[in-house]
């Protein structure tokens, strides 16, 4: 299988898992990007290709399968202590080009705002930037990098004016009795549920790509990913929202 | 006297005292010494070979002005101009030492000839642990218990030069402090006897012969700790924030060529990884023009 770097960690957790409770199979997986992993698909150099993007209309009339495995949502976040519960799409965009510099600009205090982006090696940034700023706008070179989503988390939740973004999976006090603030998105609560309906803006779903017929190993391990066992571990752990998410009461 | 007549005629080598194996011995033990010294000649020499190799296509390809004076690092957009983070490596640095040359001299003064015996067994040591401290711990305290107040006074997040100055000069007070006092105690205590005998008190002493005495080797001690603060990454990274911007402000996030190196380095390929391999021969450089500038110090004592 080959694909995506986003579910990179999925695919090769599910597959040490795998390949533990089917000794003498091997998964072989590898992470060159989610238009590489369709691409073998399609060629059949891989039984499966991942990717974290939608089917491109070029791409969608070779009859893949298309097997979602988990939903990856990005929260906003700010300081519990922020009067701001919510922004639209593009104010955010605005917020991180660097155009609009003020709380009080999006109705909140009159506050200087102090981003806080990631790292060039993050996949959640990598998705930011895809949903949130589009191809033609740039992240506000004045933002402080932070190179993981804990770090970002502790900053936020300790400093009045920030604002950052982390997967929905991190937001709630895991590992850390910080609290920090999820900002609705044009109206949208971010959540599993909303992150599994597409509701909510700011997400994506990752996806599984086969031809039309898999070989009796491919679908197992397949069938393996979607289990329990890997959904509400892996998946979880990741940060990502599984997909029996969707559906759930 | 049978020694010196013994001494003299080893020198003169008429008169062999040791036998065979004690000097097979002791010409192992010399060449044992001098591999030593090789390794480290040799490690430089294959670093900066290695890293000059590795680079060099950053400098045909995008251009030295271009990379030099190239005024927006942003490798996704593959533009490699390192202007900012030279600036940021200057301005982390020389604030670093503004702060911490002061504390360290001041230090040093008062370890050498203010102190007793009794607190210099306290006051030294602690010096000297501060050196043994990781630079990781450093970089914690300053997250957790500077950037707050750095932020606070600032109205930004804290994290910037100022968070990384007051760190930093901390960290460069050991190598500040050590050297200067070594060059303080150089000097004979014939020369501030002499001083006293005139009538001056301990201040005037200090101020007016002793530290002046002491200029050229306290000047040294500076550059190094020069060296150690424009080398120093995982405390930095950890509190200029890692913005490749020029400086705006003393609580304005800001990178250096440390940082940038060490947040980069895991996923960059192509051009992006010759420029990082170019920063560190420029970083090589600087460290290399501080050392040779000690040197040219020191021969003016001489």
């Amino acid at each position: 299988m080959t694909g995506s770097t986003t579910l990179l960690p999925i695919a090769e957790q599910a597959a040490e898992g795998f390949q533990r409770a089917n000794p003498g199979t091997h998964v072989l997986v590898s992470g060159l990007g989610s238009s590489a992993g369709i691409e073998a698909v399609i060629t059949g150099t891989s039984d499966i290709g991942t990717s974290s993007r939608d089917l491109k209309p070029g791409e969608a009339d070779h009859g893949l399968v298309d097997i979602p495995v988990a939903y990856d949502g990005i929260a906003v976040i700010v300081n519990p202590a922020n009067p701001v519960d919510g922004l639209s799409l593009e104010q955010l965009r605005a917020i991180y080009a660097g155009e609009i510099t003020n709380w009080r600009e999006v109705g909140g205090e009159d506050r200087a705002i102090n981003l806080v982006n990631r790292d060039e090696a993050s996949g959640t940034r990598e998705a930011f930037k895809k949903i949130v700023m589009g191809e033609d706008a740039h992240f506000d070179r004045s933002a402080v990098v932070l190179p993981g989503t804990g770090q970002v988390r502790d900053v936020v939740a300790r400093s009045r004016g920030a604002i950052g973004y982390i997967s929905v999976g991190f937001v709630g006090p895991r590992f850390t009795s910080t609290r920090v603030k999820a900002l609705k998105i044009d109206g949208v609560v971010p959540s599993e549920d909303t992150v599994a309906s597409r509701e909510y803006p700011i997400a994506r779903t990752l996806h599984f790509f086969t031809r039309g017929h898999v070989g009796a190993l491919a679908g197992r391990y397949v069938a393996y990913v979607l289990s329990d066992e890997v959904q509400d571990g892996v998946v979880v752990d990741a940060g990502f929202v599984p997909v029996s998410a969707r559906g759930r009461p | 006297m049978s020694t010196t007549d013994t001494s003299s005629s080893v020198a003169r080598g008429t008169l062999r005292l040791v036998s065979r194996e004690t000097q097979v011995k002791e010409w192992l033990l010399a060449s044992v010494f001098f591999a030593c010294a090789f390794v480290a000649v040799l490690a430089v020499a294959l670093i900066f070979a290695f890293v000059g190799w590795k680079a060099w296509p950053i400098f045909s390809e995008v251009g030295i002005s271009e990379f030099l004076f190239g005024r927006v690092w942003a490798s996704s957009e593959e533009l490699y101009g390192i202007l900012p983070l030279i600036q940021g490596s200057f301005v982390v640095t020389l604030g670093a030492l503004v702060i911490g040359t002061p504390l360290a001299v001041g230090t040093a003064v008062f370890l050498s000839e203010i102190a007793s015996p009794g607190v210099r067994a306290v006051v030294r040591p602690a010096v000297e642990l501060l050196a043994g401290i990781p630079s990781v711990v450093y970089g914690f305290f300053g997250v957790v218990v500077v950037r707050p107040i750095v932020g606070d006074l600032t109205g930004g997040i804290g994290f910037g030069p100022l968070t990384a100055w007051v760190i930093l000069a901390i960290m460069i007070v050991p190598t500040i402090a050590a050297l200067s006092e070594d060059a303080l105690r150089s000097i004979p205590m014939g020369i501030r006897e002499a001083s006293y005998a005139m009538g001056a008190t301990t201040w005037q002493t200090i101020r007016k012969v002793v530290v002046p005495a002491a200029k050229i080797g306290i000047i040294d001690a500076i550059i190094l700790g020069m060296g150690r603060a424009i080398g120093e990454t995982m405390a930095v990274l950890m509190l200029v924030g890692n913005a490749p911007q020029f400086f705006a402000g003393i609580g304005q996030p800001i990178s250096t060529l440390t940082s940038q190196i060490v947040m980069d380095m895991g996923y960059s390929t192509g051009t992006h990884r010759t420029a990082l391999f170019g920063m560190a021969a420029i970083l090589f450089l600087i460290s290399m023009g501080l050392v040779l500038t000690v040197r040219l110090v020191s021969r003016l004592r001489d």
